[in-house]
């Protein structure tokens, strides 16, 4: 049995490049930001990082499963507008606010899910209209940012259990866990292969729509939690507040090494790219570069991670 | 309705987008009996043999099981009748790993969903080793030689323990002796009360392995030989499948090109020991000035991989291409226009036209794309040039400002043909041109095409349709798993030839 550690099988992953990207840029972060490895960093870029890998994470299912949805991030705008608009003290109130914008996202990602997959229009073009219409309604309820997120709410996101173990990071934990379970069950398998070649799996008795909606609801489950923590951190609503999420978790997911048409590469690529778009704005803001300039050199860095991580692609197909 | 088979078939019919697939066609299978499936090209044996897996619904006709008459709805109906095909394109996942695809779609798992791993390891462990194939479980399919891929699709489909099993084509990459292997196997599992239908181009793996046969023609069942009865003879299935009665019926619709001696005029193309891994092997022949060359075969075999080479689609492993005399090097479709060698593609509305756009466009796209240029274009010159083109390529109707998406299928394809004349051809690589194009337009192309060889132009032609072949060509290469096997020229050129020529038979 060849079941065991190969290192072939290690560099050839679609996730090696972005993984060392990752350790380039840690070490990069390591030296320009001030104590990089104290806890206090660590839990301030914790904070940062959460929403953009939690969306990652969304994002990357559903490009596995051969679609992309570029309305993850009006979704999340929508869901802050609700739980500001709706927030009051009491403990049992933000329960609610909370399950209420989880059961919102659950919905809006079934709508997205059901239009692809029941009547097949192109997802890039579906979401994009979607995206505009969620975006739509948060600016209807909320033209300017406001609405009432209580101290309470925002300082529990903030603060530590036992142990100093901070609450941000049991969302990713809780997130990580759950998929370490989805990435055993026998749907998990199904995404590959609806992914790889609908017409394929369909041939061999598996039901796409079914696994496609799953998909969808799955991504709105974990937008869901990323919107929670968006909005704990901004303790606004804002229906710009989510504007920038849609295509920086694609970006995040394809220099992971997922491929845009599907079924190919790991659900922890799109851990890692998120990753590393956190720490790279890190390293612009840590580096002295001005303001105007960070934008200029962010979208320079993501095009060359782009660029690496086709390099043993462009290398196969060129032999034609 | 008759109890003792297993499945009979009445009167499918079936039609995509109006082109008829099957128009009246009939199967009976008994249990426990290998039934051939035989017919050309577009006779209607995927179409078929995918209707009984409940891939596609039929329009009309019956299925009947066991003498009781079912309804497949989806796949997973056929399956659970213990239907089980083996896909001709392939129905591998491959970015996931053998034992993954073995699986797929009937995994276990336990009352969380949580996939049971080892249990499906071993499944496929033990339907691998049942064919002994030497594939590693844990292997990406994507990884695998195409015979691989091709037992694994066998495997995959016996593992569902099957009691009708349909192949189709199950042995069209397959070696000699995995061949071997899989016949035992099917024998055994005839042993076994399993029937089995077997589709193949290759008559002599019918003969040898099959207990009956029903052929196909035009989507219709047109006969059938019982080998327990009849004797083994290859020489019965070829009428069969072609149409012709031995008193020899001509029912062609060409007039033939008469017959020329080209063996004094100019070697216009010469192509030595072409290669194209896993594609081409060594394919030599020479093409001379004014000569109609065609490309025989049954469909895949290389044949247009030839073509591709020589316009620069595709690049070839090894081996030379002269043009006039003059090694060339082709990296680019640009270069082989240059010269004068043209391809008119096969699917014209993807690889040849742009359809929403004028006739005059189409028509002068090669020439503003290739010859060197002012910055403004010449337009009224243009015009007249493709008035000209137009008149020559008899165009209906004579209209340059009409969409292409406007045309018909037979006028498109004179468009595509008629944006050459301008730069004046040397060579013409036509790919199936007439595809869907109607029997009159169809003439007329080839009255365009013959005028242009009496100029001297060479023509290299592929048909799907043998009659074309059969009505236009001087010579006539058939071309088998990517060699050229066979040449026919003359009055050697007829139906019986070349379908005996492309399936191999003595």
């Amino acid at each position: 049995m060849k079941n065991g550690f190969q290192f072939k099988n290690f560099y050839q992953n679609p996730s090696f490049p972005s993984f060392l990207i990752l350790l380039a840029i840690i070490i990069l972060n390591a030296f320009l930001q001030p104590n990089f490895f104290t806890y206090r960093a660590f839990k301030s870029n914790l904070l940062t990082f959460t929403p953009l890998i939690l969306t990652s994470i969304a994002q990357g299912l559903i490009i596995l499963v051969g679609c992309v949805d570029l309305s993850l991030g009006a979704t999340i705008s929508l869901i802050t507008v609700l739980m500001a608009s709706l927030m009051g003290d009491s403990v049992m109130s933000m329960l609610l606010v909370v399950l209420c914008g989880s059961g919102l996202a659950l919905l809006m990602s079934l709508v997205n899910g059901f239009i692809i997959s029941y009547f097949g229009p192109p997802p890039l073009l579906t979401t994009y209209a979607t995206s505009v219409l969620w975006f739509g309604i948060a600016l209807f309820f909320m033209p300017t940012p406001g609405g009432y997120i209580p101290s309470a709410f925002s300082k529990m996101y903030r603060s530590e259990l036992f142990l100093r173990f901070p609450v941000a990071l049991i969302f990713l934990v809780g997130a990580f866990l759950l998929l370490y379970f989805i990435s055993k069950l026998k749907f998990y398998k199904h995404i590959y292969a609806v992914g790889g070649n609908e017409d394929a799996t369909y041939a061999n008795g598996v039901n796409v729509f079914t696994t496609k909606i799953k998909v969808f609801l799955l991504s709105g489950l974990f937008v869901a939690l990323a919107a929670v923590c968006v909005v704990a951190q901004t303790a606004t609503g804002d229906a710009r507040s989510g504007l920038g999420y849609s295509l920086n978790s694609v970006a995040a997911s394809i220099i992971g090494g997922l491929s845009f048409s599907g079924g190919k590469g790991s659900i922890a690529g799109p851990i890692m790219g998120g990753l590393i778009l956190g720490l790279l704005i890190n390293v612009l803001y840590f580096a002295n570069i001005t303001s105007f300039y960070q934008e200029f050199m962010k979208g320079i860095i993501i095009i060359f991670s782009l660029a690496i991580g086709a390099i043993p692609k462009y290398l196969k197909t060129r032999s034609l | 309705m008759n109890i003792s088979y297993i499945l009979e078939a009445q009167n499918i019919k079936k039609s995509f987008d109006g082109v008829v697939a099957l128009s009246d066609a009939s199967f009976t299978l008994n249990e426990g009996e290998i039934c051939g499936l035989v017919g050309a090209n577009g006779s209607g044996k995927t179409t078929f043999a995918r209707i009984i897996s409940g891939l596609i619904k039929p329009d009309a006709g019956q299925l009947y099981l066991y003498g009781s008459e079912i309804n497949l709805k989806s796949h997973l109906d056929a399956e659970k009748l213990n239907i089980s095909m083996v896909h001709q394109n392939l129905s591998l996942i491959p970015e996931m790993t053998v034992w993954e695809n073995i699986n797929l779609g009937r995994e276990k798992a336990t009352s969380w969903g949580i996939l049971k791993k080892e249990e499906a390891i071993i499944r496929a462990e033990e339907a691998i080793r049942e064919l002994q194939v030497n594939i590693s479980l844990y292997e990406k399919v994507s990884q695998l030689a195409p015979s691989e891929k091709q037992l694994l699709e066998i495997v995959k489909a016996l593992s569902r323990h099957p009691k009708i099993l349909i192949l189709d084509e199950p042995t069209a990459s397959l070696g000699f002796k995995q061949v071997e292997i899989l016949f035992e196997k099917l024998n055994q599992l005839k042993q076994n009360q399993v029937s089995v239908i077997f589709i193949s181009h290759r008559i002599w793996e019918i003969t040898r392995i099959c207990d009956r046969l029903v052929a196909f023609r035009n989507g219709k069942t047109v006969g059938e030989i019982d080998f327990r009865i009849q004797p083994r003879d290859e020489r019965l299935i070829v009428p069969l499948i072609t149409g012709k009665k031995e008193n020899g019926e001509e029912k062609s619709i060409h007039e033939k090109r008469p017959i020329q001696s080209f063996e004094t005029s100019d070697v216009i193309l010469e192509v030595e020991n072409l290669t194209k891994k896993d594609k081409l092997h060594h394919i030599s022949f020479k093409v001379r000035k004014g000569e109609i060359v065609g490309l025989g075969g049954l469909n895949g075999q290389g044949q247009e991989e030839i073509l591709f080479i020589l316009a620069g689609y595709l690049r070839k492993t090894s081996g030379k291409i002269k043009i006039d005399g003059q090694e060339v090097t082709i990296k680019h479709p640009s270069h082989t226009i240059e010269r004068g060698v043209f391809l008119v593609p096969g699917d014209r509305q993807k690889e040849g036209l742009f359809l929403n756009h004028s006739v005059f466009t189409n028509l002068i796209y090669p020439w503003v794309a290739m010859k060197k240029q002012k910055f403004i274009l010449p337009l009224n010159k243009l015009r007249e040039e493709a008035n000209q083109s137009i008149h020559t390529i008899s165009l209906v109707p004579p209209d340059l400002n009409k969409l292409v998406s406007h045309l018909s299928g037979g006028n498109q394809q004179k468009v595509v043909v008629g944006k050459w004349l301008s730069l004046s051809p040397k060579i013409l690589l036509l790919n199936d041109p007439t595809k869907g194009v109607d029997v009159e337009t169809r003439r007329n192309l080839y009255h365009i095409i013959t005028d242009l060889t009496a100029n001297g132009v060479a023509v290299l032609l592929y048909a799907s349709d043998n009659e074309e072949l059969i009505a236009n060509c001087d010579r006539v290469l058939i071309v088998f798993e990517g060699q050229i096997v066979d040449e026919i020229c003359g009055d050697g050129i007829c139906e019986e030839n070349l379908v005996a020529c492309s399936l191999r038979v003595q």
